[in-house]
């Protein structure tokens, strides 16, 4: 075994100001304690950013309207962070910002693997730093931190939730809630709903089943655990062979959820089954892999489920996030939720009852014979993996956030069109952990697409041209604003503001490296600003004075 | 490799190779394709086990000469229960076996072979030696290897098509495009079956005609370039013309761009490509050598 050996080299708050203050980059408005009203939380962001999405829906939208596109040609960075004390990662040879930031009192928090820092929001400036020595796991992302009154929280690689003083970086405790030597590793933001710290874990190397855990904000004591595969006794077992394969199923919470407060459910994204590739040792749709959950924030019990993609045997991997938003649909007022799979349908459902309006392929797809009496996909067996090879589609989305605009009504969603070859290398009775790969052929096209969620048509598409293949797991998130700004960018280092309602490219300016994060907006000292994380660096920009 | 444009076909490939293949992300290189290290492609299959072990932060590496010497031992006394890759049999799978997993040398291992479950009906390994009972974990921490480490995987035989069909499809639909004798010998042009398979349905651009897109610009001015496309976004257009000159040209409003790509018609065939058909032409063309 490894020591432990974590260094926090957290300071208090009180040293590094007086530090800055002898560079004179301090800011006046430091001494503002961050605190944030949990009842706050989930209403739309102004002046603050205090979940993942902004909010609860996993809109991204912001009423903000002082940058529209009238003034967006005068866009100017005000200032740049950029990483320069951490060196290469296990893994990962240049640091890249995949988080979220979260804005709270003027105070910026974001994060990659291992490392959280707390910036001047005004000015830029390192206020806190946070690091963490892990003992494995997979250091391939982080999505950003969870904030509750004066606590952030965040995940490490190897499965500790860790909270923090928001203030000072200080470590209050620490949870550890799964076992990297099982290959569980996190990259996830943790969602506080009320008194609950919502924690998701990712992992399917060694067919682990996954799991959603909610812990208490102030002890961390573990409050409820939801599994993503039935246990004995649940009827959801006859979707698989057995209790064995069913508890090494697979099915992670890798990406945050959204929460509706008045039916007070989670919208939870499961990831994809396991054995990945190797479908032929569990036979059946295998719930609730590859699936929306709707689950009860205070119990973790299940409400409902649509499963985008039973039995799946292409990393299909359904962590996309499911959007909430209300509508009119035929006169009467619907809750509604949202999905671009990453199996290529996008699907709207009723959110009360998970029963499907609208299933339909967003992009060039044959993998599916039609729908199942529940609507759900049905794969052809045919474009299951083979020894031989057999071509379906790349991922058609992917974890960058998507967003909904509800002055348009359209959903927003960087897509990827493109075919792979899909390889089975465990062709036994009962294989184990991928059991095959997949090789793209040909050529992946990055398209945004403008999608109506009452009817799944594209209204508008944007095919971004490129010669190279487009990357299908990073790329830029999407922010939609009031004043008909839809914020995202290329894979050739373009931040690109189109209109949300057309399509049209408004202004664009070429980064450092491709916009890798979440697109967070809101309103300081009466001044809009837009920040993202570009590679190693996160930029912040706003009208000149 | 010698032209930018294949060179960064392949960087491209790779990467996305890497997203399918590893659900979040690439084991190597950033996100920008700048490789500072070899391609995952070009890795020896040693380089690749390597590189997706650091990746994913596995445990402690398998000793595999220990793991080879605990193969025999482990087969006779183990497999019957276990399996004879450690997947399970009567007894459990011990891929994901708690007792397997929080060991790395047999430190834990030993000891609890030599102790049995008794209890479980599986018995005391006590007549064994420390060496032989820590062989016997060092080969089964090499079977977890072989599935948690995806670097490891090897393609099987893709050789699984009827030829006669593969030639009537490629008398069909190939030789109406390509010159007659374009496939002769092509067999004998690939490192394995998989990489001819991958190679006639989706040729690299190594810069000859056959496989190089040509962009004709029209500038507001009335003037025209045109040449070999290495790059093209929203913004810009980057492309090589007869003389050997770079123009960088911005898409300025008034700018034309006409891309001509010979693998369009690849491009068009994949999107339909039966897997019958791949495996036919491949089973077909592996015999032209």
């Amino acid at each position: 075994m490894r020591l432990p050996n974590r260094a926090c080299t957290a300071v208090a708050i009180a040293a590094l100001a007086a530090a800055a203050l002898a560079f004179g980059q301090v800011s006046p408005h430091l001494s503002t304690k961050v605190l944030i009203d949990p009842d706050g939380i989930g209403k739309a962001p102004i002046t603050s950013w205090p979940t993942f999405n902004g909010d609860y829906s996993g809109e991204r939208y912001s009423t903000l309207t002082q940058i529209g596109s009238a003034n967006v040609n005068r866009l100017a960075r005000q200032w740049v962070y950029k990483i320069t004390e951490v060196g290469a990662q296990r893994g990962a040879p240049v640091p890249v910002i995949k988080s979220t930031p979260l804005l709270a009192n003027g105070v910026l928090y974001f994060t990659i693997p291992d490392h959280v820092w707390a910036l001047d929001a005004r000015t830029g400036t390192e206020l806190w730093r946070y690091d963490w020595m892990d003992r494995g796991g997979h250091l391939v992302g982080q999505r950003g931190v969870a904030i509750w009154k004066t606590t952030v929280y965040f995940l490490t690689p190897d499965n500790w939730l860790i909270a923090l003083n928001a203030n000072t970086g200080q470590e209050l405790w620490r949870k550890n809630y799964a076992d990297a030597r099982k290959q569980y590793f996190s990259t996830s933001a943790p969602l506080v709903v009320k008194n609950h710290v919502i924690v998701g874990v990712g992992g399917d190397a060694m067919d682990m089943p996954g799991f959603l855990a909610s812990f208490d904000p102030v002890t961390g004591d573990l409050q409820w655990t939801w599994w993503s595969t039935p246990r004995k006794g649940d009827p959801a077992l006859n979707t698989w062979p057995n209790e064995a394969t069913s508890e090494h199923g697979g099915g992670m919470t890798w990406m945050p959820g959204t929460y509706d407060p008045e039916l007070n459910l989670l919208y939870w994204p499961t990831g994809n089954t396991n054995p990945v590739f190797a479908g032929q040792g569990r036979a059946g749709a295998n719930l609730w892999t590859e699936a929306i959950v709707a689950l009860d924030a205070d119990t973790g019990k299940l409400q409902w489920y649509y499963q985008v993609s039973p039995h799946d045997t292409h990393d299909f991997d359904n962590t996309t996030a499911p959007i909430l938003f209300d509508r009119l649909v035929d006169g009467k007022p619907r809750k509604l939720v949202a999905q671009a799979a990453r199996n290529g349908f996008f699907v709207t459902l009723d959110r009360v009852t998970g029963k499907n309006l609208i299933v339909k392929p967003y992009v060039p797809l044959d993998w599916s014979s039609g729908l199942s009496p529940e609507g759900e996909p049905i794969p052809i067996p045919d474009k299951d993996p083979t020894v031989g090879g057999s071509i379906n589609i790349v991922n058609a989305s992917n974890w960058p956030a998507p967003a909904y605009s509800p002055k348009t009504g359209l959903v927003y969603v960087n897509s990827v069109e493109g075919k792979a070859i899909y390889y089975l290398t465990d062709d036994s009775k009962e294989p184990s952990g991928y059991g095959g790969t997949g090789e793209p052929i040909g050529h992946s096209q990055r398209v945004l697409q403008a999608i109506d969620p009452l009817t799944g048509n594209a209204v508008w598409t944007h095919s971004y041209p490129n010669l190279n293949n487009a990357p299908t797991t990073v790329g830029p998130s999407i922010l939609a604003t009031a004043s008909n700004l839809l914020i995202s960018g290329d894979d050739q280092k373009n931040a690109i503001v189109f209109s949300a309602d057309k399509g049209q490219v408004l202004w664009h300016h070429e980064l450092d490296a491709n916009e890798s994060g979440g697109v967070i907006t809101y309103l300081l000292d009466g001044k809009q600003y837009i920040v993202f994380g570009a590679g190693d660096s996160l930029y912040a920009w706003s009208l000149p004075q | 490799m010698r032209h930018p444009v294949y060179r960064a076909m392949l960087v491209g490939a790779f990467v996305v190779l890497a997203g399918i293949a590893i659900s979040q992300e690439a084991p190597t290189g950033d996100q920008n394709g700048a490789q500072k290290h070899v391609p995952y492609q070009n890795m020896t299959p040693e380089q690749r086990a390597a590189a997706t072990r650091t990746f994913l932060g596995l445990g402690a590496e398998p000793d595999k000469e220990a793991a080879a010497r605990g193969t025999s031992l482990y087969q006779q006394s183990c497999a019957f229960c276990h399996g004879p890759q450690a997947h399970g049999a009567t007894g459990a799978s011990l891929i994901t076996s708690d007792e397997v997993l929080k060991d790395d040398h047999g430190e834990h291992l030993v000891p609890f072979l030599k102790r049995g479950r008794p209890e479980k009906g599986m018995p005391a390994f006590a007549t064994m030696s420390d060496d032989q009972l820590k062989d016997i974990s060092e080969f089964v921490h090499l079977q977890v290897e072989e599935v948690a480490n995806r670097g490891t995987y090897q393609v099987l035989n893709v050789l699984v098509g009827v030829e006669e069909k593969g030639r009537q499809y490629v008398a069909g639909r190939c030789v109406p495009c390509h010159a007659p004798g374009a496939f002769v010998h092509i067999g004998s042009k690939f490192r394995s079956p998989e990489q001819l398979q991958r190679g006639w349905v989706w040729p690299a651009r190594d810069g000859d005609a056959s496989s190089t897109a040509i962009a004709s610009v029209k500038m507001p001015d009335g003037g025209a370039i045109s040449g070999r496309v290495t790059q093209v976004s929203d913004f810009r257009i980057t492309l090589v013309d007869r003389a050997g000159k770079t123009h960088t040209i911005d898409r300025k409003p008034g700018v034309k761009v006409d891309i001509k790509d010979p693998l369009a018609a690849h491009q068009e065939m994949i999107m339909t490509l039966t897997n019958k058909d791949m495996h036919n032409v491949t089973a077909y063309l592996e015999t032209l050598k």
